[in-house]
């Protein structure tokens, strides 16, 4: 009962889509870029008033925790544009006896 | 980036390359700074005795006790890029056998911080003032300076000697106090 439990659980995990689309990848990069970027800059000039490294490098720490936030889960705006796939193409019956070759020819390579 | 691990390795990288570039930013801020700081250094007391130097030659060496008062205000050197100071009071002085000998008497770490106007009075060393041989005694010109290494988050080691340093002449004759 427990190992069924575990073995479902992790399938449940695995499950867990977290892709993001094209478009999306991109506009996740740009905004943790942007955010570490003006993190970095904000912290160097308030660690420069105060004399006091230390905040400089807590205020991007800050920065990283908030661009995890943002762009680590895969949030909906960053699956706005899925690729357009071509519809499944129905087999045809003659395509049946091709399929053992594909896998000695793969076996060859391998 | 199509998958949590990937853009969390991405993320981290640039991070690290941006707290990198920063560290670089802290230290070109304060490599150029002027360290030296104004510091007075008075000796009160010279005693002079010859005595066995275990550690050296065979031969009785000379041994100096000095009481001194040391003040300095090193508010001015601590910056961003500053941890802490490693403050030491230097002899320096020529003899016959070496043109110059360097024995540090004592010595002081100043964390970030700490109280940073130093006002020592009648301090006495933490080290013994030996001599290799019996060059102290009737020395006319042993100088002693106050020096820092200031050791900093990022970059160089700069050490700064103090500007204010003394000079005095030592004893003609041993186990004898002479008083400044």
């Amino acid at each position: 009962m427990h190992f069924s439990s575990t073995a479902n659980m992790l399938s449940i995990f695995k499950s867990i889509p977290t892709h993001m689309d094209y478009k999306g990848q991109k506009l996740a990069e740009q905004i943790f870029q942007g955010i570490i970027l003006i993190s970095a800059v904000i912290g160097f000039i308030y660690g420069l008033i105060i004399q006091q490294f230390g905040w400089t490098v807590y205020i991007v720490m800050g920065g990283f925790a908030v661009s995890c936030v943002l762009t680590l889960p895969p949030w909906p705006m960053y699956r706005k544009s899925p690729l357009p796939w071509q519809p499944v193409i129905p087999e045809s019956s003659g395509e049946s006896p091709q399929k053992p070759q594909d896998g000695s020819k793969r076996k060859k390579h391998k | 980036m199509n998958t949590v691990l990937s853009r969390a390795n991405s993320l981290f990288a640039f991070s690290l390359s941006v707290m990198a570039a920063l560290t670089f930013g802290c230290f070109v801020t304060t490599a150029f700074k002027d360290r030296r700081v104004p510091v007075d250094i008075h000796v009160s007391k010279v005693m002079l005795k010859n005595v066995d130097d275990f550690t050296g030659p065979r031969e009785r060496s000379d041994l100096g006790f000095i009481t001194f008062d040391i003040s300095a205000d090193l508010e001015p050197i601590f910056d961003w890029n500053v941890k802490q100071l490693f403050l030491y009071l230097s002899a320096e002085y020529a003899t016959k056998s070496n043109s110059l000998n360097q024995v540090v008497l004592w010595d002081k770490i100043v964390l970030r911080g700490e109280n940073t106007k130093l006002s020592f009075r009648d301090m006495k060393s933490k080290y013994f003032f030996f001599d290799d041989g019996n060059g102290l005694r009737a020395n006319k010109n042993i100088t002693l300076t106050l020096s820092w290494n200031v050791v900093p988050n990022a970059g160089i080691l700069p050490l700064v000697a103090g500007s204010g340093h003394v000079s005095l002449p030592f004893p003609e004759t041993y186990e004898t106090t002479k008083s400044y």
